[in-house]
This record gives structure tokens, C-alpha cells and sequence, in this order.
């Protein structure tokens, strides 16, 4: 579980999160979500601890991890895995070395062991006979594959998602999104996804906490965000025509 | 004053970030040998190149100044040794190298920061600083100096052969005058300033490459930032180094 608790962050004296107080919940996929520019991506590396807080608190699980020395986040880190935007691949590795690199990095497991790890987790991603390609011969989705499977390669207890489907065609970001709900499922992973995908929303939303200018403006899960009360949220949900002649009458 | 401060403040924790612990020794090792390829093998062929030349025309341009009867031929031989061994092997090189392997460090950096490959480093508990930089000034460190020593063979070589085939004076002349009056510090003292010029080029390039933000565009100004500020700290260093040890 993370518990963060009235995190405040601005850049050269703007705010940009305020008084942020939210709670994931482990084997759930919980999302962040928002407009372009709402503070998601601040939020979500603040959290991992890629950006420094001005305020507030971040617990993992009886960790307080904002306040903790360098070598303590570092076994930290090392729970987590996270999902970039751009999938974030090392350019010179293939595949296969890029999956078994936190491998080489924090175990003594024998190379035939790591081989094994690493087929296994190309293959639960659905990656088969690319081991040998570089990130640079793969499609968009192959890239966010691969990613998720380096992610997982040291069984993470925490998951992070930053804008998985950003550049996937629908069919292929619903892949992922299921990818993603089944291995939190599957590993009780405490997932924490950023999206502004509808899509996304609807289909794995087990819980969401919408941001708005920094704020955090309604929590709930996909069965009630479409008769929210939030103003924004609405504007948000209901942001495109199909949406629109969805939308509940009374509201 | 605080323009000037701030970066080179920053520059020292840097440095103190880059200077740790591993996590890993051995994939720090195979890092290593990987960088001593891509940076010190790949640079030989440049260097061979530059020194060759420079050799000559140092040969050809003595001999044309000292026209003059009251000096012996072979001082063109001697001239060419010691301008080769004093400057043109360790500062001239580096200058060059500071174009080819610092800009190579900072766009590799620099890209690696704007896709995001370092975060991922930092997500998964890698001190990304020292895993990707620590490698790199260990193989150029331990690598230039290699350089410098191809560099003044070549380029009295390259002298010789400039000095004897466009009959400015004879293969005798040119080899009693490399011989003459031999000071082998000198060759301690080239080694010495590659070593520092090497240490610059690297965490210099690194450092503009680490801290990019933005997109492609800022990765060439780094690139850029990095080959400028690694050449005016390697003419400053010539100098402070050259008061220091040649006194």
C-alpha cells in the first residue's frame, strides 16, 4: 500500500500539487487522472521519488519514504517497477539484455537462471522470438511490452505506469491495459497508472483519483464516475461527442 | 558571480555522485571494457591521423625558420621531438578528442536523460550518475595516455619522413636530433597532463549531458556546451600544469 498524505509541490514558486492525500490499494490498479498539464506525471514521480517534495508525506506500507536516507529508498527501489511514457528501453541493449539487466544488477542468479526469468517474463508479455532485436526494431506496443516485462523481471511489490497507452492504437492500448490489471491481479502489486484514456478509465478503473490543476478534485471508481457531481470531472469524462450522448440525462 | 557558482557547485556533487561505491563491480568491469572500444579504440585512428600530420608540417615549418646556416640541421629533428612530446601529443590531442569523445558523451547523456532511460536507472535503485559516467572517465583515464604515447611515436615519425622526403635535411640529421639531448621527464609530463585533460573531457561532457532538459534541441547544445567548456578548461589546466611542473 501507499499512503501519501498532503504532498505539496510547486517549480520556482508555482504550485503545482496541493495538499495531495490519497491511498493506494494493493492488487488494485488505481489511476491518476486528468487534463494535460494537471500535475500527473509531478504526482506520479514525486511518489517513486524522482522529484523532490516541498511538503507533505509518502508511506510505503510503515516506510516513510520521503524522509528516508539514500541507501534506505534504494531498497526501496528496488520493489518497484515502472512503465515510462516513451517505455524508457536502453537503446544499446536487446531485449533480452534489457529485461535481464535489473537481474544482472541485483541478483547472483546463474546466467541459464536469468535466461529462463527473462523468457518467462517476455513471454507473459506476450514477446516471443525478439530476444535479439534492439528497442529501435520494435512498434510502439512491442516497446511497452517489453518495458512491462522489465518491470516485472524482479517481481515488484509496486508498479507504475506513466501514460502506457500514449502513441498506441485503441486495440493495441486495451492490450496493455489488460496486461497491466492481470499482472496486479496476479502479483498483488500495488499498480499506480497516469492516463487521460477514457478507455483506460473505463475498462480497469478498480479505483481513480481525478487531478485538476494541481488538486485533487474527486476519488471513486469507474461505476461512479459517470454520475459524479465534480464539475471538472464531468467537463473531463464527458469531453468528446460520443461521450456527450452518453451522458446521463439528469446531469 | 553566482551565474558561475551555481554550475560549478553543482559540477562537484556531480562529481561526488559519480565517485561511489558500485553496486556492482562486475558490471561496472564489463562497462569499462565496453567504453575503452567505443571510446579509446575508436579514437586511434583520429589521433594516428592528426599526429602524422602535425609531426610533418612541425618538421617542415622548422626547417623553413631556421634557414640559416649557424644552425645545425638536426636541430629540426629536436625541435620536432619536444613540440611533439611537450604539447601537440597531450594538449593538441586532447582538443581533438574533447570534439570527438566529449560530444559523444553528452548527446549518449543527454538522450538518455530526455527518454527517460535514466529515470529508469533511478527507479530501479541504480545511482545512475556513477553507472553510467564512473566507466567512461576510468577508460578514457587509463586510455589517453595510450594515445599520447601513439601520438609522439607517429608524429616524429610523421616528421621524419616529411623532413627526409622533401630533402629539408637527411634521415641521419633528423635521428641524431630525437636523439639529442633526450629529457625523459618530458614524456612524465605529457602523461601527467593527458591524464587530467582525459578526466576533463569526460565529467565535463557528462555533466552538460546529465542535467539536460527539454528535447533534441538541448541535447546539441549540450553536445556543444560540452565540447567548448571541456577545450577552455584544458588550455587553462595546460597552463596551470606547465607552471607547476615545468619550473
Amino acid at each position: 500500500m501507499i499512503r501519501v498524505v498532503n504532498l505539496n509541490k510547486s517549480f520556482n514558486g508555482k504550485a503545482v500539487l496541493e495538499n495531495i492525500s490519497v491511498t493506494f490499494e494493493p492488487g488494485k490498479t488505481n489511476l491518476i487522472i486528468g487534463r494535460s498539464g494537471s500535475g500527473k506525471t509531478v504526482l506520479l514521480k514525486s511518489i517513486v521519488g524522482l522529484l523532490e517534495i516541498d511538503s507533505g508525506e509518502i508511506w510505503y506500507e510503515k516506510s516513510l519514504f520521503n524522509k528516508l536516507d539514500f541507501e534506505s529508498k534504494k531498497t526501496i527501489r528496488r520493489e518497484m517497477g515502472m512503465l515510462f511514457q516513451g517505455s524508457a528501453l536502453f537503446d544499446s541493449l536487446t531485449v533480452e539484455q534489457n529485461v535481464m539487466f535489473p537481474l544482472d544488477m541485483f541478483t547472483d542468479q546463474t546466467k541459464e537462471e536469468k535466461i529462463d526469468r527473462v523468457n518467462f517474463c517476455l513471454n507473459r508479455v506476450d514477446i516471443n522470438n525478439s530476444n535479439k532485436l534492439f528497442p529501435a526494431e520494435l512498434s510502439g506496443g512491442m516497446k511497452k511490452r517489453v518495458a512491462i516485462a522489465r518491470a516485472i523481471s524482479l517481481n515488484p511489490k509496486y508498479l507504475f505506469c506513466d501514460e502506457p497507452n500514449s502513441g498506441l492504437d485503441p486495440l493495441t492500448a486495451i492490450l496493455i491495459d489488460a496486461l497491466i490489471k492481470e499482472l496486479t491481479e496476479e502479483y498483488s502489486m500495488t499498480t499506480i497508472v497516469n492516463t487521460h484514456d477514457m478507455n483506460s478509465v473505463m475498462e480497469i478503473g478498480e479505483k481513480i483519483v481525478f487531478i485538476s490543476e494541481g488538486i485533487k478534485c474527486w476519488e471513486g471508481n469507474k461505476n461512479d464516475i459517470l454520475n459524479s457531481d465534480c464539475g471538472t470531472l464531468n467537463d473531463f469524462v464527458f469531453a468528446n461527442s460520443l461521450a456527450k450522448k452518453l451522458r446521463p440525462t439528469n446531469r | 558571480m553566482l551565474k558561475f557558482l551555481t554550475p560549478a557547485g553543482q559540477y562537484f556533487l556531480f562529481l561526488k555522485k559519480v565517485i561511489s561505491k558500485p553496486e556492482k563491480a562486475s558490471i561496472y568491469y564489463t562497462q569499462t571494457m565496453r567504453e575503452f572500444v567505443s571510446l579509446g579504440l575508436t579514437s586511434v585512428g583520429i589521433v594516428v591521423i592528426i599526429s602524422f600530420f602535425m609531426g610533418a608540417v612541425i618538421t617542415l615549418q622548422t626547417a623553413y625558420n631556421t634557414e640559416n646556416p649557424i644552425y645545425p640541421k638536426y636541430l629540426i629533428g629536436l625541435g620536432c621531438r619536444d613540440s611533439m612530446i611537450l604539447e601537440f601529443s597531450s594538449t593538441i590531442a586532447a582538443l581533438i578528442l574533447a570534439g570527438k569523445v566529449g560530444s559523444n558523451i553528452a548527446s549518449e547523456i543527454g538522450t538518455m536523460r530526455v527518454t527517460e532511460q535514466i529515470d529508469a536507472l533511478e527507479i530501479m535503485g541504480i545511482n545512475s550518475a556513477s553507472y553510467l559516467v564512473l566507466p567512461k572517465i576510468i577508460a578514457v583515464v587509463l586510455f589517453n595516455p595510450v594515445l599520447t604515447l601513439m601520438a609522439i611515436v607517429v608524429g616524429i615519425f610523421g616528421g621524419g619522413i616529411a623532413g627526409t622526403f622533401s630533402g629539408v635535411m637527411t634521415l641521419e640529421n633528423f635521428i641524431y636530433g630525437i636523439q639529442y639531448d633526450f629529457i625523459p621527464y618530458y614524456i612524465v609530463y605529457s602523461l601527467i597532463k593527458t591524464v587530467v585533460f582525459a578526466f576533463i573531457i569526460t565529467s565535463v561532457s557528462a555533466f552538460q549531458g546529465y542535467y539536460v532538459e527539454g528535447g533534441s534541441l538541448e541535447v546539441g547544445r549540450a553536445s556543444t556546451k560540452a565540447v567548448v567548456y571541456s577545450s577552455v578548461l584544458i588550455l587553462l589546466f595546460n597552463v596551470i600544469l606547465t607552471q607547476l611542473l615545468l619550473k
